[in-house]
């Protein structure tokens, strides 16, 4: 996250803050006093924990240093993706909690685009399924291994597609801008605004997590080397240093793409998703004609 | 043993409906509150019945009273007709419990409240018998009086001119879905010979289509599929809340049931039949959420939030004929089992939607979204059990609802290897359609419990508002329990019923989200300041915040609204008029947009003119003498003879 600021800030001739920042931020967030607005009900005060708990069990669907063998259907899609969404669900319902017209406004917008991204996301990943013939993820990374993407042009397709996912998902420029607090551009963040101390720290940590999440998706498609299947030290610290570079890499790539695009109108983004499914149906048709 | 069981049942629900018929008794409330247990306990009887028979595969017969051979009133419960039972009773029980709360606060008068416990408890027990037929002489006989009781009880606030109309809207609907019906098995009849309900082999092809085009359209109206759909917001928002819940959650699966019977184990289904079907459930699911999201009137949002989760299990029961043409025969099942399993579970957290829906307008004097707000501190229960069915129904793992539309996914995503070009296409456009679907009906449900339950009160009397009755929360209480249940326990259930799925054990992560969800409560109780302070939302510098500067249902929905405008078919119409003659400094206007509805508008009027204007001419020929009336019917028996001695 911070090395994606860091990147835009080298573009825009700023130097940025510090490659761990986040952290510091967070270390900060815990120390600091809660506060609930009058308004606000149950609601308000479990979803940081929902939110957070949820990301952490469809974590464990995206192996980053090591392949598990599959234990009770952990890492079904579907069950990934629908986890996702009810972090996002309880996240759009806390927006409205407070009584704010811009928490309102971003719970309002995000589901908009949850409910226009979504098929976008089920094709891509039932194209992943046709080309990788499973549909639990870590079997997916398990065939990318033997054969990564590439080698296999549908993949690449596929890729595209999961960029333009990631970019919806994570609330990023042309979507949304993460940076301001200007009621006109902010999605994700103006549901934020209401949280404080501690609850703002778990919010921000899941969000992060959920980047961290899709990333590790396009890059064990993408460059599974170094992916670990066995449990071995040594590999799995392999894994890690491969992963943490990896994983830098479409970072910087994000960062770059940001600074290159600008926020495009609200009603402007169905285009931008229409792409995505267009690059996944064609792997699909693709697969259908080989 | 079972049989005294069906009997007992039968007998308790005919008594609960006869002592709230008779004129002496049925004003007072004890009498009412007597007939309201004696249906719960024909109902939890049914329950234990169909549970028996679920479990122990064990079917039974029995002749209940013979007309003439041909013509009986008989049953005969398999595994399928005993999981329609158990939905149905279930369904019933928290209905009855709901109504001895409801039925107390409503303005009826003593009387009507008599009739409606009466009315209610005959639609119950002709439900049940209804999907205990085992011939389609006996079905359609509760078949009418389904559609006769339910229209009483749509019926049942007749003094408002909404009614009257629903009332109305909903016969000849109603009426028109038995003529194909009748239709549909007088044509089975003439093939085989009997209304039995048997497998039926030799069948032409052409006889065949037109068996399933009226079977399905006439079980389709009274599921509310697309476009037969029309009366449903109608019917459902005119009836009293525990009685919408029954309509929702049980009629419309009743009729689900006569599908699955009749298209798919009666006749042999054709590959074009499934095609079909996938079609119209596509549609209706996505039309149908589409529309909900526009609604403030919360009960029209939850019918058409039915239609299409009705839609749902269309596609599913599509798909599943698809598969089954194409051989792949784990696959299917596994659509089928979806479909199945979604019906039961529309039936829980529908009812309990609408229960709680019920409540909640009780309380607040609307159903107007926009004038509620922040009913879930004076009503915690009710709120986080519509908490319940609002997550359920967007199928949020690890809830039942996500483990019905997980299996139909997993089944979708399975069918790719089918190489037919065609349906292939037509599988992903079914499955993206699919997936639009399920997003939006999340959208929705936070529309709906977001500004129903939190942020402030938006009218005077939902700040006044109370919590309801005991009963009215122990009524859907018990679907919401069985809505967690079912989800995470889905795994153990289905193999304990001999089914084994190849969905993930919601068990373990359920199990994990409670782990996880714990851990770090208490990480962060450790590390994290503690101090909390509570303050007034940030209102941009405005001292104090009123109601009206919340977010509104209405601006929620609004770029859902823009997004999908070409479907909505909205007119917006801007008038402005302007001081100077630049059209630069603006005076005063006024802006509207209006909804078109086109099935009303495109489809039933239409129809409904062409009617009129062929009963005018026909009732020219009316009023006569009786020697006219003579002379038509001899006309009629030559017309009768000579199309007989031409068919045979």
């Amino acid at each position: 996250m911070s090395l994606i600021k860091k990147v835009k800030a080298y573009t825009q001739g700023r130097r940025g803050p510090p490659l761990l920042q986040t952290y510091y931020s967070l270390g900060k967030l815990l120390r600091k006093e809660t506060i609930y607005s009058s308004n606000s009900s149950l609601i308000m005060r479990i979803t940081p924990f929902i939110n957070f708990t949820f990301l952490l069990v469809a974590s464990l669907s995206i192996p980053v240093v090591f392949i598990p063998p599959p234990v009770a259907g952990i890492g079904n899609i579907i069950l990934f993706l629908y986890l996702m969404v009810c972090a996002k669900f309880f996240m759009a319902l806390a927006g409205l909690d407070a009584g704010s017209t811009f928490g309102g406004m971003g719970s309002s917008r995000e589901m908009t685009f949850s409910a226009i991204i979504e098929p976008v996301t089920i094709v891509t990943f039932a194209a992943l399924g046709l080309v990788l013939k499973t549909i639990n993820l870590h079997e997916m990374f398990a065939a990318t291994l033997i054969a990564p993407a590439i080698t296999n042009p549908p993949l690449l397709l596929i890729t595209l597609s999961l960029f333009i996912i990631l970019i919806v998902e994570t609330s990023r420029i042309p979507v949304d801008n993460p940076e301001t607090h200007l009621e006109l551009t902010m999605i994700h963040e103006a549901m934020l605004l209401e949280y404080t101390g501690p609850n703002l720290a778990l919010m921000e940590t899941s969000h992060a997590i959920k980047q961290t999440l899709l990333i590790g998706i396009i890059v064990n498609i993408v460059s599974p080397w170094g992916l670990a299947t066995t449990p071995t030290a040594g590999g799995i610290l392999l894994a890690m240093v491969m992963f943490l570079a990896k994983a830098g890499i479409v970072a910087v790539i994000i960062g770059l793409f940001e600074s290159q695009v600008a926020k495009s109108r609200l009603f402007r983004l169905p285009g931008l998703f229409i792409l995505a499914f267009f690059f996944s149906f064609l792997t699909i048709v693709f697969e259908l004609l080989s | 043993m079972l049989i005294t069981l069906f009997l007992a049942g039968t007998g308790i629900f005919l008594a609960a409906a006869l002592i709230t018929l008779l004129p002496a008794l049925r004003a007072k409330k004890a009498t009412r509150q007597i007939a309201l247990w004696l249906g719960l306990l024909a109902s939890v009887v049914f329950l234990g019945l169909s549970l028996q028979i679920l479990l122990t595969q064990q079917p039974f017969h029995l002749t209940l009273y013979q007309i003439v051979p041909l013509l009986r009133l008989s049953f005969d419960v398999d595994r399928l007709a005993a999981f329609f039972m158990m939905l149905i009773s279930l369904v019933s029980v928290s209905s009855i419990i709901y109504s001895m709360g409801l039925i107390e606060l409503t303005k009826f008068s003593p009387d009507k409240k008599g009739l409606m416990v009466s009315a209610m408890s005959l639609l119950i027990l002709s439900m049940l018998l209804l999907v205990a037929s085992d011939n389609s002489f006996s079905l359609i006989f509760f078949w009418e009086i389904m559609a006769i009781t339910s229209f009483f009880l749509v019926m049942f606030d007749f003094d408002k001119k909404e009614s009257k109309k629903s009332g109305l809207f909903y016969f000849v609907m109603t009426q028109m879905s038995t003529a194909f019906l009748l239709f549909g098995f007088l044509t089975l009849f003439g093939v085989t010979g009997s209304f039995d309900m048997k497998p039926v082999a030799d069948i032409s092809p052409g006889l065949k289509t037109a068996v399933f085009t009226s079977l399905f359209i006439g079980f389709g109206i009274k599921a509310g599929v697309m476009p037969f759909h029309k009366w449903v917001p109608y019917a459902y928002s005119a009836s009293p809340s525990n009685i919408s819940a029954l309509i929702s959650g049980t009629m419309s699966k009743v009729a689900i049931y006569g599908m699955v019977r009749f298209l798919l184990l009666l006749l042999n289904p054709e590959l074009s039949w499934g095609v079909a079907i996938l079609i119209f459930g596509t549609f209706s699911a996505l039309m149908g959420i589409i529309y909900a999201l526009k609604e403030h009137n919360i009960k029209k949002l939850l019918a058409y939030s039915s239609i299409e989760n009705v839609g749902i299990i269309l596609l599913s029961i599509g798909l599943y004929i698809i598969l089954q043409s194409y051989g792949l025969q784990t696959t299917a099942m596994l659509a089928l089992l979806g479909g199945l399993f979604h019906t039961f579970n529309h039936a829980l957290f529908k009812s309990l939607l609408f229960f709680a829906t019920g409540s909640v307008a009780n309380a607040a004097g609307t159903r107007d979204i926009e004038k509620m707000g922040g009913l879930i501190k004076p009503m915690p229960y009710t709120g986080i059990i519509f908490l319940i069915g609002a997550v359920s129904i967007s199928a949020l793992p690890p809830f039942n609802g996500f483990v019905s539309e997980l299996m139909i996914f997993q089944a979708f995503l399975q069918s790719f290897i089918i190489t037919s070009a065609f349906i292939k296409i037509l599988l992903l456009l079914g499955l993206s359609m699919f997936a639009l679907t399920g997003a939006l009906a999340a959208a929705c449900f936070v529309k709906a419990f977001g500004i129903i339950f939190l942020a402030k009160p938006r009218s005077k009397r939902a700040e006044e508002a109370h919590e309801a009755p005991v009963a009215m929360l122990i009524g859907p209480a018990i679907p919401a329990t069985l809505c967690i249940l079912l989800g995470v326990f889905s795994s153990q259930i289905s193999s304990l019923l001999g089914f084994e799925l190849p969905t993930p054990d919601l068990l373990v992560v359920g199990a994990l989200l409670i782990v996880f969800f714990i851990l770090t409560w208490i990480i962060l109780r450790i590390t994290a300041n503690r101090k909390v302070r509570v303050s007034e939302t940030w209102g941009c510098g405005i001292v104090s915040q009123s109601n009206r500067m919340e977010y509104t249902a209405t601006g929620f929905s609004e770029p859902i609204l823009t997004i999908f405008q070409p479907i909505y078919r909205t007119s917006k119409n801007v008038e402005r008029t302007f001081m100077d003659n630049q059209s630069v400094v603006f005076k005063e206007g006024k802006a509207e947009i209006n909804t078109l509805k086109i099935f009303e508008e495109k489809i039933y009027l239409p129809i409904a003119r062409f009617v009129e204007r062929l009963s005018t001419i026909i009732s020219e020929h009316q009023d006569v003498d009786l020697d006219v009336y003579i002379l038509y019917s001899l006309v009629a028996v030559i017309i009768l003879l000579l199309v007989a001695g031409w068919i045979a």
